[in-house]
C-alpha cells in the first residue's frame, strides 16, 4: 500500500500545500486555487429516481425500515427509544457519513452503485458499525437497495430536496485520487500534535478514548450524544466495514459530520495534515502485541473473540505494575460485553461493551487485569440506598417512549450516578458439576449450584459473595474478603485499569462450598459483570459477558521433549524397514 | 464434446483463480458471498463446479500432450478440498470436522485412483521410483524424505503434546424435546392443540391459509406483497397484529436476534452461542408454534438439561410480555421470515 510513488505524491503535496500553510492554527483557510477546500471538487446533482423505483422502494422500507425509522422516516419507529445511538431523522436530510462538504446532502444517484461516489448506498451495504444498523448487503439485492434509498430520498426527507438546483450544492471530497500518507513514525507525531492543536482532544480526550465532553454534546434533535472512542474503530459509523481503513477517518475528519458538533476541518487543515491526523487516529485502534490489526469477524464486524483466558505462571511475587514484564508478556483476551437483558431492570443501552482480561498466577494466588473504556470515573455522592448483598433493588426499567420523563432518550447522560464496578463470577465446586448442569451466567443457579462473586466497586471497596440465583439477594461469605487485594484500581483518561488478587483455594484456608479453587491446566468457567455507574447501572442493570475460561498454564512435561524424538527414531527404523524389503523383493525379482 | 470440455477447464480455472485470489486478498475476500439459509446447496454447486472444471482441465492438458500423472491428480485434489473446507467456508468448521471430511475425501480420492489396475500402478508408480532410487533426482528425493520425514513427524508429535489453552468443545441440543404441556401466566396451553389465537383472517376466524397468503415473499429480500402492508391503516385480523407484533420484536427482540432475524443484532457479538437466526430453514421454520410459543416464555431458564440451561441468555419472556404479545411476536416473525410453521400432524 506504501509504495514509494505514493510516499512521493505525499511529499510532493505537502511542499506544495506547505507554501500555502501559515502557522497551520485553528482557523487557518486552507484553500486550493479553486475557491473550494483542498481535496474536493465541485459535483453534479445526481438526477430524480424513476416513480417505478419510488414505488419498489417502498415495498423494501415497510418490509424492512419502518420498525426503527417510522412511518413518516422520523426516526420515531417503535424500536427508536431503545436505541443510542438513535435510529436517524430522515425528515431534515442530516446524513452523517458523506463525502460531501459540511452541511450538504450526501451523494445519492439511483443508477450509480459505485463505492466513494454514493454514500447512502454505502450506508445501507456496509450498514453503520456501533449502532443497530445493519449491513444489508446479503440481505437485500443492490437493486432493492437502491430501490429503498429512491423512496427515503425522495419521500421521506422532506425539508430539502435531492435534485433541487437552487438550493443544493455539492462539493465532493475526492478521496479516490488522493493517496494516503504512509504512516510513519514522524506523520503519527505530527497527528498527535495536529490533534492538540485543532481542540480534537477536548471532545474526543487526552487519550481519543472519547472521555473529553462526555456530557453537554447533543445532535441536532437535542438528543444526547457522545464523541467516539478513537481506540474502538470497529465501532466507527463511517468505518464501512473495513475499520482500519486510514482513509475512513480522513473522510470523516475532511466532511464532519451532519446533525453532530463534529465539524468538517477540510477548510481549516491541508489535505496533508488530515492525514497525519488521520493516521495517528488510526494507529490509536486496538491492536494485538505484534502491532498488527486485530482479525474482525465478518458475522459480527467486531473483533474475534477467543474465550479462553489463559493465566501464566510467575515465580514470587506477582508485580503490580502494568509496565512490567509479566503483564507486558502476558496474553490479552478481548471480552465481548452487551447488556444485561435477560431479566429486569434490562440495560438495553450498555455503555460498556467489551473488556481487556489478562492473567498471572503464582503458587498461591492469581491475579486478573481488567481494563475498560468507561468515558466517566463515577463514584456515588453519599450512602448508597442499599446495602451491597442486594440484587432486587429499586431500579426502574425505561419504558420504550420517546419524550416521555422514563425514556432512554430523555434519561441518557442524566442520571443518579452510582459506584462503576466489576465482577467475576466462576461457579463453586466447578469440577463436581454433573455433565449437562451448569450454573447460569447470571449469579447462579439454586444453593445446589452456587457461584463465587469478587465485585470492586469505584469507591475502592472489593467484596465476595455467592450467588444463588438471578433473582436472590447476594449471601455474604465468612471471611474471604480478607484474602482479596486490589493491586490495582485507577481512573485515566478514560480507561479503568483494575487488578485483582484472589487466592488460589485451598482446603485449609478456603470453603470448598463457597470458593471456587483454581487448578492448573483445567478450563474454569468464569463470566464478567461490568457497571457504568453514570449509566445508571446497579443491580441488575448492567454489562455482562458470555461464559469464558481461565485456563491456568501448566509448565511444560518433560515427556514432551522426549517421546517425539522417540517417535522420530520410530520412523527412521520403519523408513529402513520398507527399503530394505523393496530392495529384497526387486533383487528377488531380478534374480 | 471438445468445445464442452474446454468450457469446463475455462470455467474451472477461473473458478480456482477467483478462490485463490479471494483467499490472498487479491480480489476482496467478499466478491463471492455465500448467501445465508443456501450455503450447503451453494457449496455443494460450488464444488460440483470445480469438479467440473477439473475434469475439464484434465481432458484439456491430455489433449495437449501435458497430462498431469494421476498421482498428482489425487494429491492436487485432495488438498484443494483441505483447502476450500479450511478458507471458503465461514463460519470455520472446527479442525476435528475438518479432519473427518479429510479422511472421507482421502478415502474418495484412493476409491477413484484405485479403480481399476492399470490406474492403480499408475498412481503408485512415482511412490516406487523415489523407494528405487534409479535416476539421480529421485535418489535425492529419497534421502529428502529419510531426513525430512522423522523432522516433521517428530515436530508434529511435540506440537500435539504441548499444552494448549483451546476452547472445549461443548455439544448442545438446539431443539431439545418440548413438554406436552406449559404453563404461562398462570393457564396451561397443550402444545398440541394450542392455537395462536392471532392467525386470524379480518372476521376474526382461524385462518392459515389467509395468513400464510399474507406473510413475505420468500427470494432476495423477502419482501411483505404489494398489498399486505401491515403499516397500512385498514388492516383487520392477521396483518395488524403482525405490525403489533412487529412493535414488539423491536422494543426486545431484535437486539440478539437482530433487524433482520437473522441473530446479528447489537448485543449478539457478545453471546455464545450467538443468537438463533430465524432466516435459516434450520430453526422456526422446522418448529410449530406452538413450541416457539414455549420458548419465548420460558427462555434459557426454562430449557431442559440437553439445551445445557447454562448457555443461553434468552430471557424468559413471560416476565417481560404478556401471553398476547407473545403469541404475536411469533407471528410477526413467521410473516418477516416467510416461513409457514409446521403442523403437528
Amino acid at each position: 500500500m506504501m509504495n514509494s510513488v505514493t510516499r512521493k505524491a505525499g511529499v510532493v503535496a505537502a511542499t506544495a500545500f506547505g507554501v500555502l500553510l501559515t502557522s497551520g492554527g485553528f482557523g487557518t483557510a486552507v484553500f486550493a486555487q479553486s475557491g473550494l477546500p483542498e481535496g474536493f471538487k465541485k459535483g453534479d446533482l445526481a438526477p430524480e429516481p424513476s416513480a417505478d423505483m419510488v414505488e419498489a422502494g417502498k415495498r423494501v422500507y415497510f418490509t424492512k425500515c419502518v420498525w426503527c425509522h417510522g412511518v413518516d422516516g422520523a426516526g420515531d419507529g417503535p424500536g427508536a427509544d431503545r436505541l443510542w445511538p438513535r435510529p436517524r431523522n430522515f425528515n431534515q436530510g442530516t446524513f452523517k457519513i458523506r463525502h460531501t462538504a459540511s452541511g450538504e446532502l450526501p451523494l445519492f444517484d439511483a443508477k450509480k452503485p459505485v463505492p466513494g461516489q454514493n454514500d447512502l448506498f454505502e450506508t445501507v451495504t456496509h450498514g453503520l458499525p456501533g449502532s443497530a444498523m445493519p449491513p444489508w448487503e446479503g440481505i437485500l439485492s443492490e437493486e432493492q437497495r437502491l430501490q429503498v434509498l429512491s423512496f427515503v430520498t425522495t419521500q421521506l426527507v422532506k425539508d430539502r430536496k435531492f435534485t433541487d438546483k437552487q438550493s443544493e450544492t455539492q462539493t465532493v471530497l475526492q478521496l479516490a485520487d488522493l493517496k494516503p500518507k504512509p504512516a510513519t513514525d514522524e506523520s503519527k507525531k505530527r497527528g498527535s500534535e495536529l490533534i492538540v492543536e485543532k481542540k480534537c482532544v477536548e471532545c474526543h480526550g487526552m487519550e481519543g478514548r472519547g472521555d473529553g465532553n462526555a456530557f453537554n454534546l447533543k445532535d441536532d434533535w437535542g438528543f444526547s450524544i457522545q464523541p467516539a472512542n478513537w481506540h474502538k474503530c470497529w465501532n466507527f459509523r463511517g468505518s464501512r466495514q473495513d475499520p482500519y481503513n486510514v482513509a475512513n477517518i480522513f473522510r470523516t475528519f475532511s466532511t464532519g459530520v451532519n446533525g453532530t458538533p463534529m465539524p468538517s476541518f477540510a477548510d481549516s487543515t491541508s489535505v496533508d495534515e488530515r492525514w497525519d491526523i488521520a493516521n495517528f487516529v488510526n494507529s490509536l485502534c486496538e491492536r494485538n502485541a505484534l502491532g498488527e490489526p486485530l482479525p474482525i469477524d465478518p458475522l459480527t464486524d467486531k473483533p474475534k473473540i477467543n474465550f479462553v483466558i489463559p493465566s501464566d505462571m510467575v515465580e514470587g511475587e506477582i508485580p503490580s505494575d502494568i509496565d512490567a514484564e509479566p503483564w507486558q508478556k502476558a496474553p490479552r483476551r478481548y471480552v465481548a460485553m452487551g447488556g444485561q437483558i435477560t431479566h429486569k431492570p434490562r440495560n438495553f443501552v450498555n455503555r460498556i461493551d467489551d473488556i481487556w482480561v489478562r492473567s498471572l498466577y503464582n503458587d498461591k494466588s492469581i491475579v486478573y487485569l481488567l481494563e475498560w473504556d468507561d468515558r466517566t470515573k463515577s463514584v456515588a455522592e453519599g450512602k448508597l440506598p442499599w446495602g451491597p448483598t442486594q440484587v432486587n433493588i429499586d431500579i426502574k426499567e425505561q419504558e420504550p417512549k420517546t419524550g416521555e420523563s422514563g425514556s432512554i432518550a430523555a434519561n441518557q447522560n442524566n442520571y443518579a450516578v452510582y459506584n462503576d464496578a466489576i465482577a467475576i463470577e466462576t461457579p463453586v465446586k466447578w469440577k463436581e458439576l454433573p455433565a449437562p448442569i451448569k450454573p447460569r451466567y447470571l449469579f447462579g443457579t439454586n444453593e445446589q449450584f452456587p457461584v463465587d462473586i469478587v465485585k470492586w466497586e469505584a469507591d475502592g471497596s472489593i467484596r465476595a459473595f455467592k450467588g444463588t440465583g438471578w433473582d436472590k439477594d447476594f449471601e455474604e461469605r465468612d471471611n474471604y474478603e480478607e484474602t482479596l487485594k486490589v493491586l490495582k484500581g485507577e481512573w485515566k483518561n478514560g480507561r479503568w485499569y483494575v487488578m485483582i488478587e484472589r487466592p488460589l483455594g485451598n482446603k485449609k484456608d478456603q470453603d470448598y462450598d463457597e470458593d471456587t479453587f483454581f487448578e492448573v491446566g483445567q478450563y474454569i468457567p468464569t463470566v464478567f459483570f461490568a457497571w457504568d455507574g453514570h449509566n445508571g447501572d446497579a443491580g441488575r442493570k448492567m454489562a455482562v459477558s458470555a461464559f469464558y475460561y481461565t485456563f491456568m498454564n501448566p509448565p511444560v512435561p518433560q515427556e514432551t521433549y522426549i517421546y517425539p524424538v522417540v517417535i522420530a527414531f520410530g520412523v527412521v527404523l520403519l523408513e529402513g524397514w520398507v527399503l530394505t524389503r523393496r530392495a529384497n523383493k526387486k533383487k528377488g525379482k531380478t534374480l | 464434446m471438445k468445445a464442452l470440455m474446454s468450457l469446463g477447464a475455462l470455467v474451472g480455472v477461473l473458478g480456482l483463480l477467483l478462490l485463490g485470489g479471494m483467499i490472498f486478498d487479491v480480489v476482496p475476500s467478499n466478491t463471492v458471498r455465500l448467501i445465508e439459509g443456501y450455503m450447503p446447496m451453494q457449496m455443494l454447486f460450488e464444488v460440483g463446479c470445480y469438479v467440473l472444471g477439473f475434469a475439464g482441465l484434465s481432458y484439456m492438458l491430455n489433449a495437449m500432450g501435458m497430462a498431469l500423472p494421476r498421482f498428482w491428480q489425487g494429491i492436487g485434489f485432495w488438498v484443494f478440498l483441505m483447502m476450500y473446507l479450511k478458507f471458503r467456508v465461514y463460519p470455520p468448521i472446527p479442525f476435528s470436522v475438518r479432519a473427518m471430511y479429510g479422511t472421507v475425501g482421502l478415502v474418495t480420492v484412493f476409491m477413484w485412483v484405485s479403480a481399476n489396475e492399470e490406474d492403480w500402478k499408475k498412481f503408485k508408480q512415482p511412490i516406487l521410483n523415489v523407494l528405487d532410487a534409479q535416476t539421480g533426482m529421485n535418489r535425492l528425493l529419497r534421502y529428502m524424505y529419510l531426513v525430512l520425514l522423522p523432522i516433521l513427524i517428530g515436530g508434529f508429535s511435540f506440537n500435539a503434546m504441548m499444552p494448549k489453552s483451546e476452547e472445549p468443545i461443548e455439544l448442545r441440543t438446539v431443539h431439545p424435546a418440548p413438554p406436552a404441556s406449559t404453563k404461562v401466566h398462570g393457564k396451561t396451553y397443550t402444545l398440541q392443540t394450542s392455537q395462536s389465537p392471532y392467525r386470524v383472517n379480518p372476521e376474526g376466524k382461524y385462518d392459515q391459509e389467509y395468513s400464510n397468503a399474507n406473510i413475505v415473499e420468500q427470494g432476495m429480500g423477502r419482501l411483505m406483497k404489494p398489498n399486505a402492508n401491515p403499516w397500512d391503516e385498514k388492516n383487520q385480523g392477521y396483518l395488524k397484529y403482525v405490525r403489533e407484533g412487529g412493535e414488539i420484536f423491536f422494543q426486545n427482540c431484535h437486539f440478539c436476534h437482530g433487524d433482520n432475524l437473522n441473530g446479528r443484532g447489537l448485543h449478539a457479538f457478545a453471546f455464545n452461542p450467538i443468537p438463533a437466526n430465524f432466516t435459516d430453514p434450520g430453526t422456526i421454520a422446522q418448529l410449530q408454534e406452538t413450541f416457539i410459543f414455549w420458548r419465548v416464555a420460558k427462555g434459557g431458564i426454562g430449557l431442559p438439561n440437553e439445551g445445557f440451561p447454562w448457555a443461553s441468555v434468552m430471557p424468559p419472556w413471560e416476565q417481560h410480555l404478556t401471553v398476547d404479545e407473545i403469541w404475536k411476536v411469533i407471528l410477526f416473525e413467521y410473516w418477516h421470515t416467510g416461513y409457514y410453521p409446521r403442523t403437528w400432524d
